[in-house]
């Protein structure tokens, strides 16, 4: 039995080596499984000067919570290492004695008191205490001092 | 006189330069989900200096794999895996995948509408398989 299959492979060899090859050639180059393991790793520049200007750190997009509340909050660093905070896109509700804080989750626990928020509407910047620990602080609430409520919250990601 | 209007003429071509000159703004961004080619990282709109669009990938990584493109998809998201063959979803090819992994910018073509192409798409165009999608927000 195995000897007659070896005469068949013996015979029918150059055969196999003509259907087989243009076959295995084809299997690897719609699959191209050596794409498992190597990675392509590239490296292009922003398309602005991260020489001079800031860098944008962590961002999200605003959720309503106790007020109507929309836009996007992000973190940017500045050469000089300082940090701040800007929003854009921004609207919250008219309320007194409401302020913007970066707090450890989206409840009002731990938090960093970044001031009053300068106005309900528009693009605003704020700064952030030099020894902020960002891994620490990823979400911005709209709080109300007065009220002890929430008014929208942005958790923050990674640029 | 002529001196004058050479003065005022240089004076203008500056202030254009100047304008011309103000750097890249985000318009738009979102971050990729995709499971079954774990595709993690973030997706930004610019607008250059120069009125261009540039689609910019930040903190990037996919599975390497054949024939894999960048893509603008006329949908709100898409689902992992998706085929837009399939559902005829409307792409916008913007070229093949610099690299799995990394930064990389790829232009847009003028007159793009960002209204209608709402989600970046890392593609394989052989199989058409979704690898990963990112729907952008405003920013």
């Amino acid at each position: 039995m195995a000897n007659s299959a070896s005469r068949w492979l013996l015979r029918w060899k150059w055969t196999l080596v003509a259907v087989g090859l243009p076959v295995l050639v084809g299997f690897w180059w719609a699959f191209r499984p050596e794409k498992l393991w190597v990675n392509q790793k590239v490296n292009e520049p922003a398309p602005f000067d991260t020489s001079s200007d800031p860098t944008p750190v962590l961002t999200g997009r605003f959720e309503a919570k106790a007020e109507q509340t929309s836009g996007r909050a992000t973190i940017y660093k500045k050469t000089g290492g300082e940090k701040y905070l800007r929003l854009s896109d921004f609207t919250t509700a008219t309320s007194p004695e409401v302020h913007i804080v970066l707090s450890r989750n989206e409840n009002t626990g731990d938090r960093i008191d970044l001031g009053q928020l300068k106005t309900n509407q528009g693009d605003q910047n704020y700064d952030l205490p030099a020894a902020t620990d960002l891994d620490q602080y990823k979400a911005v609430l709209i709080y109300s001092e007065r009220s002890h409520t929430v008014l929208g919250s942005a958790k923050l990601e990674q640029f | 006189m002529f001196r004058t209007i050479q003065i005022a003429s240089l004076a203008m071509l500056t202030c254009v330069t100047g304008f011309g000159q103000e750097k890249a703004q985000p318009l738009e961004s979102g971050t990729f989900h995709g499971k079954v080619h774990n595709t993690s990282g973030r997706a930004t709109i610019y607008k250059q200096a120069d009125g261009r669009l540039l689609l910019r990938l930040t903190n990037f990584k996919t599975s390497n794999g054949p024939d894999v493109h960048v893509v603008l998809i006329a949908a709100k998201d898409a689902d992992d895996d998706a085929n837009f063959l399939k559902s005829s979803t409307e792409k916008l090819e913007l070229g093949p995948l610099k690299g799995n992994e990394g930064d990389q910018n790829y232009n847009i073509p003028s007159g793009t509408d960002l209204k209608k192409f709402q989600t970046v798409s890392i593609y394989c165009e052989r199989f058409n398989a979704n690898f990963g999608a990112a729907p952008l927000e405003k920013f």
